[in-house]
């Protein structure tokens, strides 16, 4: 076998070619990797709301807690369920909850933009059926006041969004911002968190709660719960596990990114092979007496075959591992996308999983192998005695 | 032999090179042509939006209502010609949820009156004004949902529980590409009277048509301004400008259209420079010959440069050829039938034409400049030396 450090070396015999190829390679695997790492991101950010021992309600045939709304009635029925936790005075873990979508004035964007944030008001008990969120600056709010806490994401992007600032919820009925609070990054930190009175009164939704969640004794409880809720017809009910609701609700966003990531990323993939195959043809024709050369010494066809296709896959992994490298960048950044469950803007992290990454790698070799296959079959069909004369 | 002659005979010296770094500018125009045309699909709805319409809605939140009675205020109002208000009711087709079409309750004869062009026969427009459950739904649903006038449908309400019974009345073509084809268009009443009291006479937008264009801004503030000191504000703008804010939405895959389409010539510039830079290194020789029996830096230059521009023109052309069948029949069409709403028309549009072969001659030449002036500068002594 031809060792591969004749290939390293008649690569950087020449430069300029082999940086311009290895660079167009590079470009398409870090579109390829940031297309795929924001659509893990969505689903992560999404999914990461969910646990697994705690249960929605919603109600029937709503789909996502927006269009969904609950009489204030059906709510202790759902509290008083099987397979609801308790908490120490017996109290049953569960937070009737309403949700509206306002427009706020965003920061740093062009003069007067608005973007959808997502309101949610929340009873008293809510940091403890949802435990996974934690005040990071400032104080809980007091129940039943005009305070709010709001997720870190909205600090400093839309205006009032800071410690000890005010926005409007509607017209004269403003909220003080308490406190800040993160939640293992899920979408909850784009969301302002107000009392659930205050919401209710201010959007008229008097006596109505959008979803309620409970906290379940533990995540085997989920059926028996589901069951007693979704027998009463009467109700008109559909309790989901959080984690499932959740993946569910961010479907349609992580499907877009990819699928528009893909459109791209095929498109490219066809360019910069046929940059790669161009780029090996030339070397091949420039190597001819080489190849020749090689023959004659006793390299099998299959040798020269082999030989100039791990030429090409070494240039394009070059390039793959430098796209890759540039994209894992990316992690540092966020986007803020309109999240299509909740006509409001979440912001998104890229997400580097390992199938991305190998995935990338595979991609930005597989680009070597068919952009080198056809240059170096036609190097192994190079006649020795052709090859030498010249 | 003109200089632009021997410049494009070079061109067939390594056919299979050229062919090559043709296909890669004609992938990157007709790319580019795809990316355009989803902007612009996207943003044509508020291009087209008429002019002499005005919609308002509650100010906090779309997903908020506003008392019916607004709607009759509004008609009242100077400058108003006529006002049709609706109600967002997101039914599903219990068969298959997943298969989203808009389904919105309205007073039918008022929103033919201020969409005029929603066509329908005047038939199939009187017995849907006249049967309470009727529904007017447009021609593309209809196809691909295999509906047909007279048929009872049944959709399951996503935010009214329940399931609600229609018959289709009418199927409904558009003049404008701004109206959707895809809606399902029912009775407000039939709607209203089913809903518990206190959820009773509200409408999620209104929308009206004013005489004079011109002063939409005006009856706009005029608008907000009489419901300002109720108890629910609204906010007023033209149609356009309520389609460019749902457009805002979006905004950020617009940006990462546009960093793509960069990117994307960014990697085809590489890739043809390339090409281009493989062809001079390997001419060296020549180029040192022509100099040698008199021709002067520039001409070696221009060689290269209109090598480069017939690369471009071919392959521009290969481009728009493959582009336009590929988008106005097979990506353009399915988007149409299947993502109306996002994409109410997906065509190649004459200027996207034009910027994409500009894009391809332009590709070609910047990426040869580096190559034509390292041609141009070599020293004839040094070129004749070198092989290969």
């Amino acid at each position: 076998m031809i060792p591969i450090s004749y290939n390293v070396r008649s690569l950087m015999v020449r430069k300029t070619t082999t940086f311009a190829t290895a660079g167009g390679i590079a470009l398409v695997v870090f579109v390829l990797a940031a297309a795929m790492m924001l659509a893990a991101g969505v689903k992560k950010t999404m999914v990461a709301g969910g646990r697994p021992d705690n249960a929605i309600v919603t109600r029937k045939g709503s789909g996502a807690e927006l269009s969904s709304s609950i009489e204030n009635n059906a709510v202790s029925l759902i509290l008083a369920a099987p397979g609801v936790k308790k908490d120490e005075t017996g109290t049953p873990l569960g937070s009737g909850e309403t949700v509206v979508v306002i427009a706020q004035e965003k920061l740093g964007g062009a003069a007067g933009q608005v973007s959808n944030v997502l309101v949610r008001g929340v009873p008293e008990n809510v940091l403890k059926v949802r435990p996974d969120v934690h005040i990071v600056s400032g104080r809980p709010a007091k129940p039943g006041t005009d305070e709010c806490i709001i997720g870190k994401n909205l600090v400093g992007n839309y205006a009032g969004m800071n410690v000890g600032e005010k926005f409007e919820l509607k017209k004269n009925r403003p909220v003080e911002v308490v406190g800040v609070f993160e939640a293992g990054g899920s979408s909850f930190e784009s969301e302002v968190w107000a009392s659930l009175e205050t919401a209710r009164s201010s959007f008229g939704r008097d006596g109505l709660v959008s979803s309620v969640t409970v906290r379940l004794e533990s995540p085997a409880a989920f059926d028996r719960f589901k069951a007693t809720i979704e027998t009463d017809k009467q109700l008109l009910l559909e309790a989901e596990r959080e984690t499932t609701y959740y993946e569910k609700q961010s479907q349609a966003t992580a499907l877009f990114v990819s699928v528009l990531g893909w459109v791209i990323v095929v498109f490219c993939m066809i360019g910069a092979t046929l940059g790669a195959m161009n780029t090996m043809f030339a070397a091949v024709a420039q190597r001819k007496r080489e190849v020749g050369t090689l023959r004659a010494l006793g390299f099998s066809k299959f040798n020269i075959l082999t030989s100039f296709v791990v030429e090409s896959v070494v240039l394009t992994a070059v390039g793959g591992l430098v796209g890759l490298i540039a994209s894992l960048l990316l992690t540092f950044g966020h986007v803020s996308l309109m999240n299509q469950a909740s006509w409001s803007e979440i912001t998104f992290s890229f997400s580097a999983t390992p199938g991305i990454l190998i995935g990338a790698i595979i991609a930005g070799c597989s680009m070597g192998i068919i952009g080198g296959f056809l240059p170096a079959l036609k190097a192994a069909s190079t006649s020795p005695i052709e090859a030498m004369r010249g | 032999m003109t200089l632009f002659g021997i410049a494009a005979r070079n061109i067939g010296r390594n056919k299979l090179r050229t062919s090559l770094t043709v296909a890669v500018v004609a992938i990157s125009t007709l790319f580019f042509i795809m990316l355009r045309t989803v902007v612009w699909s996207w943003t044509s709805a508020s291009e087209f939006a008429a002019k002499d319409r005005i919609a308002t809605r509650h100010k906090v939140s779309f997903v908020m209502q506003l008392p019916k009675r607004y709607a009759e205020e509004i008609a009242q109002m100077p400058g108003v010609t006529a006002v049709c208000y609706a109600n967002w009711f997101g039914g599903k087709d219990p068969k298959d949820e997943n298969d989203f079409f808009a389904t919105i309750a309205t007073d039918p004869a008022s929103l033919l009156k201020v969409y005029p062009e929603i066509k329908t026969s005047e038939a199939e427009k009187q017995a849907w004004i006249g049967d309470r459950r009727g529904a007017m739904i447009g021609d593309s649903l209809a196809k691909k949902k295999h509906w047909k006038v007279g048929d009872k449908i049944t959709l399951a309400g996503s935010i009214f529980p329940g399931n609600w019974d229609f018959n289709i009345s009418g199927i409904y073509t558009t003049t404008t590409t701004n109206v959707d084809r895809a809606t399902v268009w029912f009775h407000w009443d039939y709607l209203n009277e089913s809903l518990p009291e206190r959820s009773k006479d509200k409408v999620g937008w209104i929308v009206s048509n004013i005489s004079d264009p011109g002063a939409s801004g005006r009856i706009s503030k005029a608008v907000d301004a009489k419901f300002d000191e109720r108890d629910l504000q609204t906010i007023t703008m033209s149609e356009a400008a309520l389609n460019q804010s749902f457009l805002g939405m979006f905004s950020a895959i617009l940006k990462a259209i546009d960093l793509v389409s960069v990117v994307m010539i960014a990697i085809m510039g590489l890739i043809v420079g390339n090409t281009i830079a493989m062809g001079v290194r390997e001419r060296t020789n020549e180029y040192g010959v022509l100099r040698a029996i008199g021709f002067l830096p520039k001409h070696i230059a221009q060689f290269v440069l209109g090598e480069a521009l017939v690369i471009g023109i071919v392959g521009g052309v290969v481009g728009l050829g493959l582009g336009y069948p590929f988008v106005n029949l097979g990506v353009g069409r399915f988007l149409e039938e299947n993502m109306g709403q996002m994409f109410p028309q997906f065509r190649v549009q004459p200027q996207i034409a034009v910027m994409a072969f500009g894009l391809a001659l332009g590709l070609a030449i910047v990426s040869a400049i580096l190559p034509a002036r390292k041609a141009a500068s070599l020293q004839v002594v040094e070129s004749l030396r070198r092989v290969g």
